[in-house]
């Protein structure tokens, strides 16, 4: 199939109503979700899911995507506002956002926040969609072994960035890897760890995983501390920001930009790294690095062209490999794989229609981004209004309904209440509950991989070593562990 | 914290090779390579939790720190109440179930909860106890065509 033809199948697909209403919807749900502070960008993907299940594949997932890209952008909004971020990647946007909600300028902050967050997720769209289809067409000729590095590489990634520490992040995806081979066998179709009980054979049920491991921890914690969300809202003020500060700013959003999309095709580096790294980057080279976290505008753009950029570029990876390049994204496969779909190079071969469908859906999603930012930023007030302790009750609802749809099993429902109560544990001993979600995907191809290698090789483990593909992604591996290693340990010598 | 956390790890790791993997995990008797074996993976997984127990606790031995703390709350004794409270009405919401049906049961769940955490507005509380549920209601059963439980007492169209 010629580009055009890919480009017409897709147009298929997207050029309705429907889609632009789906895609319009997510962006809403997840500004919405994103700036309400408790509810993350990853919880709003979480419990939008479900509600994706009676529509057409292309519209569920862009519907998701749209909830992912106005979940990050909308997280922004408490930041600058309550000096709350309302996800984990709007962090660095507080450092200059809120004091200059503070001189009474959080409208000014705001627009620009707008302005860097649509640009950087256009720069991230385009780099998908320029780099994804030449990654698969690489990864068609990856056979088990090649896989099989490819995950375990994925894996230490994700285990030495995703917490405070590589311990904890470590154990975090051992604890997902243990969870994902409940079931059975997947080459002698034994049981393992189920007890006897049907309901435990075809695995734990990914959905109710990981609405459990990220939703339910949130109700807990409502539960333990009611009154722990209450912050003070700032005022937007007169000033907005102008085309000419947006100019000035524009290189630190371009390089930010490009900051994200490079960590966001990484898998597990996250967006909150990106929005740092960018902010530093952009201090370092500012004629104003004086003001640099006393109210600097130029330091909001770059934060949010950081945490943005990682939007598009987390779907590379995704869609190219079949690996999460985040956590949402991780979640982002529940959809996939609820209609039928495996995300892999293979997707380019067999579903070439959907991904084109994809690519321009997520072009249009930056313009939609713009408009319903805008309103959202003049709307935020009733947002933060809403009763934390009306709120949670609801998402605890909604969370009861959306894992039972799955498969109509209310086993599952139990099975999101225990994984509820294993998140908040994990909250409280300063485990991160991402390296877990992302192993627990990932788990079960890194086995089967390792396994129909071996039956390739007769037990051999050289078959693992086969090629410059596996050499390099073993490299990769042996090079990650050894940095994550040697910065632990100098954190920890910092730390005395 | 540190230390504590290695050390369950530890014995985490312990209890799955020497029993929860011998005795919860079948493999076929004829196998010939071990690493082919559905035991095989179980068993490593096991290995690694123990070094990444025993690294945490060399690790928490090594700082002075001792890890990371919590944010204190105001009334810990009443949060645990609290949470004691919420774990009951899992379980009792998942009892129910079946028998009430899910609208009926997710209602009192949703009343039971907000309060729990003492809502200053209960009025409005009540209000979206019963229209949340049933709106999920009407879109999962009739939108969706998932089949809600409707339990024994009073059945929805």
């Amino acid at each position: 199939m010629s580009l055009i033809d890919s480009v017409m199948a897709g147009l298929s697909l997207v050029g309705n109503w429907e889609a632009f209403l789906s895609l319009a919807i997510g962006i809403v749900i997840g500004v919405v979700g994103g700036a309400i502070p408790g509810i993350s960008a990853t919880m709003a993907v979480a419990l939008a899911l479900p509600f994706t299940f009676p529509m057409e594949a292309i519209n569920g997932i862009l519907l998701l995507l749209g909830v992912y890209k106005g979940g990050i952008f909308g997280g922004s909004i408490p930041a600058i506002l309550i000096k709350t971020p309302g996800t984990p990647a709007s962090s660095a946007t507080i450092l200059d956002g809120h004091p200059m909600a503070e001189r009474g300028e959080a409208g000014r902050a705001l627009g620009m926040t707008l302005w860097a967050s649509c640009t950087a997720d256009f720069v991230s769209n385009l780099a998908l969609i320029f780099f994804a289809g030449f990654l698969a067409s690489f990864a068609l000729s990856f056979g088990p072994p090649e896989f099989f590095a490819l995950i375990l590489f994925s894996l230490t990634i994700i285990a030495g960035v995703s917490g405070e520490s590589l311990l904890r992040g470590a154990l975090s995806a051992l604890l997902g890897l243990l969870l994902a081979t409940i079931g059975l066998d997947l080459v002698y179709g034994t049981n393992r760890f189920t007890f006897g009980d049907p309901n435990l054979m075809g695995g734990l049920n990914f959905i109710a995983v990981l609405i459990g491991l990220f939703a339910i921890p949130e109700v807990i914690n409502m539960v333990w501390h009611p009154t722990g969300h209450v912050g003070k809202v700032q005022k937007l003020g007169s000033k907005w920001v102008t085309f000419a500060e947006y100019k000035r700013c524009f290189r630190s959003i371009i390089r930010g930009s490009f900051i994200g999309v490079f960590l966001g095709s990484i898998p597990g580096i996250g967006a909150a790294p990106a929005a740092f790294l960018s902010y530093s980057e952009a201090r370092r080279k500012s004629p104003n690095k004086a003001n640099f976290g006393k109210g600097e505008i130029e330091g909001v753009a770059a934060s949010e062209a950081g945490n943005n950029g990682v939007a598009g570029a987390t779907l590379i990876p995704l869609l190219a490999l079949g690996v999460p390049g985040d956590v949402i994204t991780a979640i982002i496969i529940g959809a996939f794989m609820v209609h039928g779909l495996q995300p892999g190079p293979m997707m380019f071969v067999l579903n070439v229609d959907i991904i084109y469908g994809l690519f321009i859906g997520l072009i249009l999603s930056s313009g939609i981004l713009f408009v319903v930012g805008g309103l959202a930023i003049r709307g935020f007030r009733p947002v933060a209004d809403i009763p934390k302790r009306i709120l949670m009750p609801m998402v605890l609802v909604l969370c009861i309904y959306g894992v039972f749809a799955v498969n109509n099993n209310i086993f599952d429902v139990g099975v999101m209440f225990v994984m509820g109560w294993i998140g908040f544990v994990m909250g409280r001993l300063h485990i991160p509950p991402a390296p877990f979600l992302i192993a627990f995907i990932l788990g079960p191809l890194l086995e089967d991989n390792f396994r129909q290698a071996m039956l390739m090789s007769g037990g051999s483990p050289d078959i693992l070593l086969r090629g410059p593909i596996t050499w390099f992604f073993w490299a990769l591996t042996v090079i990650s562990i050894v940095a994550i290693t040697r910065g632990t340990l100098r954190a920890g010598r910092a730390k005395g | 914290m540190q230390v504590r956390l290695g050390i369950g790890a530890i014995l985490v790791a312990i209890f799955l090779v020497i029993h929860a993997i011998p005795n919860w995990v079948s493999s076929p008797s004829n196998v010939g390579n071990i690493v082919l074996s559905p035991l095989f993976w179980p068993y490593i997984l096991g290995a690694l939790t123990g070094l990444v127990g025993l690294g945490l606790v060399l690790s928490g031995w090594r700082t002075a720190q001792g890890g990371p703390v919590n944010e204190p709350i105001p009334d810990p004794r009443a949060g645990a109440i609290r949470l004691a409270g919420f774990a009951v009405l899992m379980v009792a919401t998942f009892r129910a179930m079946p028998h009430l049906g899910m609208v009926w049961t997710s209602m009192l769940a949703f009343v039971a909860l907000a309060f729990l955490v003492k809502t200053r507005h209960p009025a409005a509380a009540v209000i979206c106890a019963v229209v949340v549920p049933l709106i999920l209601y009407a879109f999962f059963a009739h939108v969706a065509s998932v089949a809600i439980p409707q339990g024994d007492l009073v059945r929805l169209p």
